[in-house]
């Protein structure tokens, strides 16, 4: 067992903070006020490789594996989770299943270009009435022609209003509860496809989030993911794995933004002419966070370390989830206690840490349904 | 002892629901927190219709009750909106250091107007980082023939842009520590207004004094009295603090309540399944916990009995309380408790800026230990009741 990255991942992880630093952190202010996501960093971060990082080179990826993954989400989510929301849905959710089970065809013709940040890539399967629920979903896929109709509306989908494509999930088989749904790629110009309405948020504000609509939306049968009917549910269970591994990289991200914002407050800050850092209880405060940040790092690490051998089970990302996502809560909530008043200011980062960690528990995957996977795999 | 609210103070908070419903449109609401704005019109009829300064005496406008029912007008407006109720609560900030320590004179120029929505009145005591730290107060007052030159900073000044006039603690090179009241048309004071995650209704901000001359009558009470002001004053705004705690944690737990028994996944509502009906047990113990840690308190304080550490155990918990039935209603919401239109969302903002406002749970316990070890009985607790 090593517990060290290898030399060529510290050197991956000196290269993306370098990058992200330059790249992302002057956007964060401007983008974060306009509650927008800065489109230009998709071509900006394609060029420095950064997008799909999993992706083969084959279609121009890096072809990395899912560690690498999990140290440029960490390092990306330590400058900005709204950001970072955007461009893991775009690596992720979005062209991870094409990747998996598209035809060649439409690897060439969405990856390639997603990889270089030319296209920008959704991924729609909650809706307003089925969140935890995937099955519950009421979007239909029903034959027509040569393809598909696509009819129903789609909620809090990131990078809605900006995205070039969208993976959509839909019902081929509305009488086969959870095993009658297929994936489909729709293009933005597709008739019938639209956006509804952004939706402003309590946090992630830099990211982009949107309600869409299906409507009598075609889409030609090659579009669809798979040969077949069906099974579109258990053609997620890999990216859900994937996605839920990289929570516990942005968590660890925005943990260790938190505890780096909070160690300077405490070193320098008096308190009834006190120093704050003489107080037993908030030393044992910033050890514990540090603390956690350390072990969020280490459970996310091996996770994706399970994952790239092939061998990650649900369970296993549920426990980077929902351990990494939980203990994130605790960092930020007792950073904006500690600063009062300080905390609460807009131009303090520590406000944005805890509206941002605060969405964490609820996405890919709420912490209860996070439970309720463990719970599965534990033979009760 | 008696656990029951009398006929009088389920009337006036009756009328409180009723009028928040009334009036708190949601879609207002939302507005007027992005945009950061006061309820101005809101603040207007609520005044018209009493709800501010019940507990100044008659003769000045009020109708001569308690804090207590002051607090249960502020609960029962948070409930129905954080942001609207909030801002309610602060129009009159140091009202009771005119009503306690003020003269009669001060009492008609304010409490009256204060009553009637003519006037806002806010408190400027603190200095450094830490609102409440006031170990370092280098704001002076110096005496110039019939009144004072006042120079100085004060932080963290709630309405800061809004109120008509403020009280401020201020050194006098001799005397020691005094109380102020300055008035805007004072002239010479400067505003530096700061943005805000929550309660963004209410200005906030800086406020600096840069040669601002006051006439002595503008004193309250005596010189040197300045720390006891402050100490009365911090009193009450706690306990508006935790009155908007409480109203805060019940306005979202309403919400929750109402969502978990609709919304359904699985096939099932939400209120069918135990983890969830459980988190709802947990927001129902908490507030109250909350709500009766509230009201002695605030019968104590109008009792003129209030004990120092009992209050701070009333912060202590209604903040923490406060925090955990906020953060399940918005977890019970899911994606929905994270978007600015379901109206919970902004729960979550203004309950961090209400926590904040009554101490950090690691001062609150240094107060709490500090009393309870330096206490000369067996049972320490003994002397909270």
């Amino acid at each position: 067992m090593l517990f060290e990255l290898n030399e060529e991942q510290k050197t991956f992880q000196r290269k993306v903070r370098e990058i992200y630093e330059r790249e992302v952190s002057p956007l964060v202010e401007e983008y974060e006020r306009k509650e927008a996501f800065p489109v230009h960093l998709f071509k900006r971060l394609g060029e420095e490789h950064l997008l799909c990082l999993r992706c083969p080179e084959k279609y121009g990826g890096a072809g990395l594996e899912k560690i690498s993954e999990c140290i440029s989400m960490e390092e990306l989510n330590r400058i900005c989770a709204g950001i970072g929301a955007g461009i893991m849905v775009h690596g992720g959710l979005a062209t991870d299943p094409i990747l998996r089970f598209g035809s060649e065809n439409l690897k060439q013709k969405y990856l390639t270009p997603a990889v270089q940040g030319e296209k920008i890539g959704a991924f729609a399967l909650t809706e307003p009435d089925a969140g935890s629920d995937a099955s519950g979903i009421r979007t239909t896929a029903l034959k027509h022609g040569e393809g598909y109709r696509i009819n129903g509306s789609k909620t809090f989908i990131t990078n809605g209003t900006i995205c070039d494509f969208v993976t959509v999930a839909a019902y081929t088989d509305p009488a086969k509860r959870g095993t009658g749904i297929n994936l489909f790629v729709v293009n933005r110009e597709d008739p019938g496809f639209s956006v509804v309405k952004k939706l402003e948020k309590s946090g992630n504000h830099s990211s982009d989030t949107a309600e869409l609509a299906f409507d009598d939306c075609f889409v030609p049968k090659e579009r669809m993911l798979g040969e077949q009917e069906g099974g579109g549910l258990e053609q997620l269970e890999e990216t859900l794995k994937s996605g839920r591994i990289t929570y516990g990289a942005r968590s660890t991200g925005v943990g260790q933004a938190t505890f780096d914002a909070i160690l300077p407050y405490i070193q320098k800050t008096q308190r009834q002419g006190e120093p704050l850092r003489r107080s037993q209880a908030i030393r044992f405060i910033l050890a514990e966070m540090a603390m956690s940040i350390e072990v969020m790092r280490y459970v996310t690490y091996r996770g994706a370390w399970l994952f790239d051998r092939g061998i990650a089970s649900m369970k296993d990302a549920a426990i980077v989830k929902l351990f990494c996502t939980e203990s994130l809560q605790r960092i930020v909530q007792k950073a904006m206690a500690i600063q009062k008043n300080i905390g609460l200011m807009v131009e303090n980062p520590v406000q944005r840490f805890l509206r941002d960690a605060r969405l964490f528990k609820i996405p890919e995957g709420t912490s209860e349904i996070q439970h309720l996977v463990i719970s599965r795999e534990l033979g009760l | 002892m008696d656990f029951e609210l009398t006929e009088e103070q389920k009337d006036i908070q009756r009328a409180a629901t009723q009028f928040a419903k009334g009036e708190f449109d949601p879609d207002l609401a939302l507005e007027l927190d992005r945009n950061g704005q006061f309820p101005e019109l809101i603040w207007k009829k609520a005044c018209k219709l009493g709800f501010i300064g019940l507990h100044y005496p008659e003769e000045f406008g009020g109708q001569g009750l308690g804090l207590f029912e002051n607090l249960l007008v502020i609960e029962a407006f948070c409930r129905v909106d954080s942001g609207i109720g909030s801002a309610l609560s602060t129009v009159d900030l140091g009202s009771e250091v005119i009503l306690k320590f003020g003269s009669h004179e001060q009492k008609k120029d304010f409490l009256f107007p204060l009553a009637k929505g003519e006037k806002r009145l806010s408190v400027a005591f603190a200095e450094s980082e830490d609102g409440k730290d006031l170990s370092s107060v280098s704001t002076v007052a110096e005496r110039r023939g019939e009144g004072y030159l006042i120079h100085g900073r004060k932080r963290f000044v709630l309405n800061v842009s809004l109120s008509d006039a403020f009280i401020i603690l201020c050194k006098e090179p001799e005397e020691g520590l005094t109380t102020l009241i300055v008035r805007r048309e004072n002239g010479g004071m400067e505003v530096h207004p700061i943005e805000k995650m929550g309660l963004r209704m209410i200005p906030f901000g800086d406020l600096h004094f840069k040669e601002v001359r006051v006439p002595l009558e503008s004193r309250v009470g005596g010189e040197d009295e300045g720390m006891v002001h402050v100490h009365h004053c911090h009193q009450a705004m706690e306990l508006r603090g935790v009155a908007q705690a409480l109203g805060t944690a019940q306005g979202a737990f309403d919400r929750a309540m109402q969502y978990a028994k609709q919304r359904e996944q699985f096939g099932r509502k939400l209120s069918q399944f135990q983890v969830i009906r459980h988190k709802l047990a947990d927001m129902a113990v908490s507030i109250e916990v909350a709500r009766w840690l509230t009201y002695k308190a605030a019968t104590e304080y109008d009792h003129e009995k209030i004990d120092p550490g009992f209050l701070f155990i009333t912060q202590l918990e209604a903040g923490r309380r406060l925090v955990t039935v906020v953060d399940e209603a918005v977890q019970i919401f899911g994606g929905y408790g994270y978007i600015a239109e379901t109206a919970i969302e902004h729960y979550f903002r203004d309950a961090w800026a209400i926590e904040v406002q009554l101490g950090t749970e690691e001062e609150l316990k240094d107060m709490i230990s500090g009393r309870i070890l330096s206490s000369p009985r067996e049972n320490p607790t003994e002397d909270m009741k």
